[in-house]
């Protein structure tokens, strides 16, 4: 194919979208609703096994040492707590700071008769696991160490932040999965309809001589081009309402504001994975839907 | 030109529409087709631009093999023909210039000789001054110029022509099939497909009758516009019956 074929074709394509502006219209708005309402489910998805997984994170673990460990053969314990590979970080706190943290319950006058020996409270350490899931495992093996007294059972909480996540994680992808099924589906519709009407086109271009390569790009740059608007139309639909309901989500569940992704962290993410989507169902869908007209003769593409 | 050597048709469904037809039409002959519905004009039409193949026999169309010849190279075939259909087949969307400039564009040819071509062939069908209109602001007629410019504009061998008159009015038809023997004059082979008998009597030429897949008529019939046979041609010999 020569050099000023190819700017004819592309310019063709471009052109293509004006000339048939009804259709082209049609597809960018059976693209974009099926681009916004897969998109916004997946944003919902990761937004929910983010908040989940930063929920999993706030949940710390306390560990209690006996109280007759001194305060040095505390602080070397947790040289312990590294060896064990899923807990995240570790804090000590001395047993005054855990009296002080009650300071306000107890009142002034028995706060300062705790001072001293009379302090009740033993040492303890504050431990971030990395994987709830694991939890069990890891408590055990902390248990084990010498002059660890016990650990805040937060197995409960633990088992149902796993559970969830991977319910989320589920069904999210599956409503995706099902939604972007549906949305090939009415896309892959689309695109034939809009190849049936032009099927006469196509064939008085390969009465003329034209190649299928010279009938084929016009049309892909076209459906690319459809696409990638699409896309960014979506893109920007989904980025515009994003804010918005957030903080209405956040006015319901308060903990969604600090929990789930800003605007800043997803604007870029959502518009190249949408547009990139948009300009690959248009490449896709056009080369498999403009093939059943080329691989027709004369007459057998216009059904007669 | 075009070589047909006991070349059938026959159908996936069983319908046998041509026959073992044998004919050559050699460079620059003005050929009729004619026939009744069903008869295989259609399908004969169709082998010669492989929009069909044949199903057995040889043919071979301006130096191609059409039984050997691959897919991918059909479209240069096409290229050595200029064809005009009954419903003119033109792009609505496209202007006139751009319907006739797509023929060009299609070979590779650069704009400027597009440009100076489409001026050159609009000018030769009467058409000057209509490349911004649209094929729907045009009549039948001259919708049928439109398309017989396009088959024109790569200066092509030989111009096939299916029933070119059938959607025109009679004033009209008559002035296309003037154009067609100009264009033969200057040295185009035309065949045309056509079931318009007083058109044929008039304009006259080799006329070549399909009836049920068979031809029953090659002849050369003398008139006005064709008083004698094209040089090298001995169609009298041809002769299988004395009425088109």
């Amino acid at each position: 194919m020569k050099l000023s074929s190819i700017g004819y074709l592309f310019k063709e394509g471009v052109k293509n979208i004006w000339n048939n502006r009804m259709m082209s219209l049609a597809s960018v708005i059976v693209l974009v609703s099926c681009l916004v309402i897969t998109g916004a489910a997946a944003l919902i998805s990761v937004n929910m096994s983010t908040l989940i997984s930063k929920v999993g994170d706030d949940n710390q673990i306390t560990v209690y040492l006996k109280r007759d460990l001194s305060d040095l053969d505390s602080v070397k314990l947790g040289s312990s707590f590294s060896r064990i590979k899923n807990i995240d970080s570790y804090r000590f706190h001395s047993r005054n700071d855990v009296l002080k943290e009650y300071q306000k319950t107890l009142g002034d006058n028995i706060y300062e008769s705790m001072q001293g020996k009379g302090n009740p409270f033993g040492n303890e350490y504050k431990l971030r696991l990395k994987d709830l899931s694991a939890y069990n495992d890891t408590v055990e093996a902390i248990i084990k160490i010498e002059g660890v007294e016990k650990v805040s059972d937060r197995s409960d909480i633990a088992g149902k932040l796993t559970k969830l996540n991977y319910f989320v994680t589920l069904v999210g992808s599956w409503v995706v999965l099902i939604l972007a099924i549906v949305t090939l589906f009415i896309i892959s519709n689309t695109i034939k309809m809009t190849m049936y009407s032009r099927r006469f086109e196509i064939s008085i271009m390969k009465s003329v001589g034209a190649t299928n390569a010279f009938v084929r790009i016009p049309f892909i740059i076209e459906a690319m081009l459809i696409g990638l608007l699409s896309g960014l139309l979506a893109s920007g639909a989904i980025l515009a309402m994003y804010n918005p309901i957030r903080s209405a989500a956040s006015g319901i569940i308060g903990m969604i504001s600090g929990s789930t992704l800003t605007l800043e962290e997803i604007w870029l993410p959502t518009l190249l994975i949408m547009s990139g989507i948009g300009v690959l169902i248009g490449l896709v869908g056009s080369f498999i839907s403009i093939s059943r007209y080329l691989n027709k003769e004369g007459g057998s593409i216009l059904g007669k | 030109m075009i070589h047909l050597e006991n070349v059938s048709k026959v159908y996936p469904n069983g319908t046998e529409a041509l026959k073992k037809l044998s004919l050559d039409i050699r460079p620059g002959e003005f050929v009729f087709v004619v026939g009744p519905s069903g008869a295989g004009k259609s399908t004969f039409l169709k082998l010669l631009i492989r929009e069909e193949k044949a199903s057995f026999g040889k043919l071979v169309v301006n130096g191609q093999d059409l039984m050997k010849m691959r897919k991918r190279k059909v479209p240069y075939l096409r290229r050595t023909m200029g064809i005009v259909f009954q419903d003119f087949r033109l792009i609505d969307k496209m202007t006139i210039y751009d319907n006739v400039a797509f023929a060009m564009r299609v070979i590779g040819t650069p704009e400027k000789a597009v440009k100076k071509r489409v001026k050159y062939v609009l000018k030769l069908v009467g058409l000057e001054g209509t490349e911004k209109r649209r094929p729907n602001e045009l009549s039948g007629g001259e919708q049928q110029r439109v398309s017989l410019a396009r088959a024109l504009v790569n200066n092509p061998e030989l111009l096939i022509a299916d029933e070119p008159t059938g959607n025109i009015d009679p004033e009209r038809s008559h002035e296309i099939m003037k154009m067609l023997v100009e264009i033969n004059k200057r040295g185009t082979t035309v065949i045309i497909v056509t079931h318009e008998h007083d058109l044929v009597k008039e304009f006259g030429g080799r006329v070549i009758r399909i009836a049920d897949g068979e031809i029953t008529h090659d002849a050369f019939l003398p008139s006005e516009y064709h008083p004698d046979t094209p040089k090298g041609t001995d169609d009298e010999d041809e002769t299988k019956e004395e009425t088109v």
